[in-house]
């Protein structure tokens, strides 16, 4: 009679005999002579759930139940939402391993799985690389249940889709495709599928996984895929029939496609009035330009071109410019690659130890190069100007992209002067012009020109204005304000 | 994603192609080639006639491109005109297309040695700048498309605020007196200003690939007018700043005008660097789109891979721009490519018009009488 349970039992022994940290507790049923077991992994699986509603339901069993079904078990005792049952051992095994327990009941041919798999994750807490003054103040965390929960209390609707699917061939995660159904174009949710089904990885550790795996460019410097920890964020790209990709056990959701003009915009763009917003996103646009071109600019003109600069200022810097015994290149590469050490001492440093590497990195060495005479106070401000402005880039991924063209700007100058740098920001144009996020050119909407996404653009429009939809992405739906 | 819009350009960009290919050299030599021609003042009323007579040459092009649905013009004269002679006038266009971007890109290693860079040897500019060209023609038609989107509105503003700016030395009387001498002068200068509208041409081409081939008369026209409005521009306030003698004696008028005038208190003062800059953009989209046309007829006309054509084309067209020995070589050259043009891109069409209209009358009959 036992030998049944007995016989399952040493299967699932032998299986999981290098799991030490699995348990299974032999238990009789109440007052009957039933025997059956429970199989759960400690720390995965909720023990209050456990004690209360299946063990106690299981033991205080009454007698006069007998002969004990499956249904009766299923349908009167077990006091569990979620409960389902499974033919064979092996898939018992891969539920057990996530969290489940598994109950089994002499006399019951079936494994009745309880999903009792505890959640354990962050509180919801301000997004730390996206900071806003203005703006709902939660993030996404690391289980995927609570992002798809708060995407669905903040953007409810019943017209939300989420598609969730496995990845990850050792190691499965559950990765979720979120759209707005109506909006999106059907075609990019279909491509967005087929390229995240064709990964094939043991093993996914972060969004930046599939991020990399799905790009269409590998080799251009842009990100084509945008990252964001903001829940508003995520639905105001899907609310412009944009596909959202999250992936369990990260706080970094995807957003495709992306084009161009996305990198430089911030949600408090919209948040704030749409002059400030207008504003702001035009001095955005400007700090990239010097945070990508003014060290380039600096060596063209002191290299190559000091008749193009007026005379004064061409005076005053060749006269702080006497002693330096480098040229001018030299010069701002050291002092160029000195501020990219700094930073990235900051990020990697505790945070309280942070500020103060910075006033010595910062002020102590600059301060000491230009009285040895290394470098020339000038090309210090220079440097440091262009360190601001690309803090000034909302995104960090955009930030990288630009702080890694400008030694790129920097080499073009040095090579060709102003000519150089002209070359550069012609084959920046021309990478950009051929780069595609997702079927979306990546310049869109400056090339080809959609007048109609402009008020979308470098400003922001007036939100009673923008009545469609960015036109870019060939929703089903293109209005988002009814007439009138 | 949508593989349908894959090559297909839309009319708004077949415009700005066709205007990016005549904004080239044209806007630092215009007032000085024309203004040696009609030796008065009134050479903007030639620039109006010149650009009226691209426009109409211009149409008459893209009426013949739209009857030929999806094919350039160097597929369509071998259908209608037979292999050997149809083959050897579309190779004669692609000398031409590919001349043209070498004259380009000397004229382009002039400047820039001249004001930007003395010491660096012309191969050198040369050389870079071809292959940051080759970057984007790899992408195909598209990216070309969109970035000549990109630049054509930068070049735009740019080039009216510095050309404003210059309305300080800008004086009536240079150009007064208004038809002092006849019309004569002026219908004369038109030859010569019709040929700074070349680049219209670059319509036979580009129909091929619109996504509404019908709108390719829209494309041609609303391409032409723009460089019409900003050459008029040009020559008006050059002539009127610099003066008739004093235009005719300088190489680049227009960058001495612009070297010319200085603003104190502003970060720049002196604004020659920001024309070059958009010079330099012009002239990359116009070596862009010649090379690209002629690496795409010879890739059409030999069924070559265009991959291999535009690797191939790159000895050829870099050697031909260093063959002209100095810069009155290489002005005589563009001259020569203007007169070709106007026989390469006037009787050649027109005939082309006619053979397709007769067989399209004869094809209309015969469907007649099969029918009846």
């Amino acid at each position: 009679m036992s030998s049944q349970l007995n016989n399952k039992l040493t299967e699932m022994r032998e299986r999981m005999s290098f799991h030490s940290d699995v348990c299974i507790r032999e238990i009789t049923l109440g007052a009957t002579e039933i025997k059956g077991a429970i199989v759960f992994v400690n720390g995965l699986a909720d023990r209050d759930l456990i004690d209360l509603h299946i063990l106690k339901a299981l033991m205080t069993l009454r007698q006069d139940c007998a002969p004990l079904t499956k249904s009766y078990v299923m349908e009167r005792v077990l006091t569990i939402s979620q409960l389902s049952e499974v033919p064979n051992i092996e898939e018992t095994v891969a539920k057990v391993l996530m969290g489940a327990t598994a109950i089994l009941i002499d006399g019951i041919p079936e494994i009745l799985l309880a999903g009792t798999t505890k959640n354990k994750s962050r509180n919801i807490e301000e997004p730390i690389s996206e900071a806003l003054v203005r703006g709902p103040r939660m993030g996404f965390n690391e289980c995927l249940s609570d992002n798809t929960a708060m995407l669905r209390r903040h953007g409810e609707n019943d017209s939300m889709v989420f598609m969730s699917m496995q990845v990850g061939s050792r190691a499965k995660k559950d990765l979720v495709i979120a759209y707005m159904k109506g909006i999106a174009e059907p075609e990019l949710v279909e491509e967005v599928a087929a390229r995240i089904c064709k990964i094939n990885i043991d093993n996914l550790p972060e969004s930046g996984y599939v991020e990399q795996l799905i790009e269409d460019d590998f080799l251009s410097p842009f990100p084509q895929i945008q990252s964001t920890e903001r829940p508003d964020r995520v639905i105001g790209a899907m609310m412009e029939g944009r596909v959202a990709i999250l992936l369990d056990g990260t706080p970094f959701a995807l957003i495709a496609p992306v084009t161009f003009s996305m990198l430089l915009q911030s949600p408090e763009d919209y948040y704030e009035r749409w002059l400030a917003g207008s504003l702001l996103r035009l001095l955005r646009f400007f700090a990239a330009m010097i945070a990508l071109l003014t060290p380039a600019m600096y060596i063209s003109f002191i290299s190559f071109h000091p008749g193009l600069i007026p005379t004064k200022l061409a005076i005053s810097i060749v006269g702080s410019r006497i002693g330096v015994p480098f040229s001018s290149l030299i010069e701002a590469l050291i002092m160029e690659v000195a501020i990219e050490i700094l930073r990235e001492a900051g990020l990697r440093l505790p945070k309280p130890i942070g500020p103060a590497m910075g006033i010595v990195g910062g002020l102590i060495i600059g301060e000491a190069a230009v009285q040895a005479g290394i470098v020339s106070p000038i090309l210090v401000i220079v440097v440091a100007v262009t360190a601001i402005s690309s803090f000034s880039i909302p995104q960090y991924s955009a930030g990288i992209a630009l702080r890694m063209l400008r030694f790129g700007a920097m080499f073009c100058a040095a090579a060709f002067g102003l000519y150089g740098v002209v070359l550069f920001v012609l084959l920046l144009s021309a990478h950009v012009c051929r780069i595609k996020s997702f079927g979306v050119p990546y310049a869109s909407p400056g090339a080809p020109y959609r007048l109609g996404d402009w008020k979308d653009f470098f400003v922001r429009a007036p939100i009673f204005m923008m009545r469609k939809r960015p036109e870019m992405m060939h929703q089903e739906s293109k209005r988002r304000q009814k007439n009138e | 994603m949508t593989q349908k819009a894959q090559d297909r350009i839309t009319t708004v960009q077949a415009a700005v192609i066709v205007s990016n290919f005549l904004l080239g050299s044209g806007i630092l030599t215009l007032p000085r080639a024309s203004a040696e021609v009609v030796g008065t003042p009134d050479v903007w009323f030639s620039v109006l006639l010149g650009g009226f007579v691209a426009i109409g040459a211009g149409i008459l092009m893209a009426v013949l491109s739209k009857w030929h649905k999806g094919k350039t013009v160097f597929q369509y004269n071998q259908k209608l005109l037979g292999k050997w002679i149809g083959g050897t006038i579309g190779l004669a266009f692609v000398i031409y297309f590919f001349m043209t971007a070498a004259y380009q890109v000397r004229a382009l290693s002039e400047v820039t040695q001249l004001f930007l860079l003395e010491g660096t040897p012309s191969w050198a500019i040369v050389m870079v700048f071809m292959w940051v060209s080759l970057y984007l023609m790899f992408g195909g038609i598209n990216p070309i498309a969109r970035l000549f989107e990109l630049i054509l509105p930068v070049t735009i503003v740019i080039y009216l605020l510095v050309m404003l700016m210059s309305l300080k030395l800008f004086e009536w009387d240079n150009l007064r007196p208004f038809l002092g001498q006849g019309i004569l002068p002026v219908l004369d200068g038109v030859r010569s200003t019709a040929l700074s509208f070349l680049g219209v041409e670059i319509i036979l081409v580009i129909t091929a690939f619109m996504s509404n081939p019908n709108h390719s008369v829209k494309a041609v026209v609303i391409g032409t007018s723009i460089p019409l409005v900003i050459y008029m521009l040009t020559v008006v306030i050059v002539i009127g700043g610099l003066s008739l003698d004093g235009v005719l004696t300088r190489t680049w008028p227009t960058l001495d005008l612009i070297r010319s005038y200085e603003y104190t208190g502003l970060i720049f003062e002196r604004f020659e660097s920001l024309l070059l800059v958009i010079w330099i953009m012009q002239i990359y989209s116009t070596f862009t789109i010649t090379y690209f046309a002629s690496a795409l007829g010879l890739s059409q006309i030999f069924h070559f891979d265009i991959k291999t054509c535009l690797y191939g084309l790159l000895p050829i067209v870099f050697t031909l721009s260093t063959l002209p020995q100095n810069i009155d070589v290489l002005f005589a050259l563009g001259d020569f490519l203007g007169k070709s043009a106007f026989f390469l891109f006037v009787p050649i069409p027109l005939l082309l018009l006619i053979i397709t209209k007769w067989r399209k009358g004869a094809n209309k009959d015969a469907a007649e009488k099969s029918g009846s």
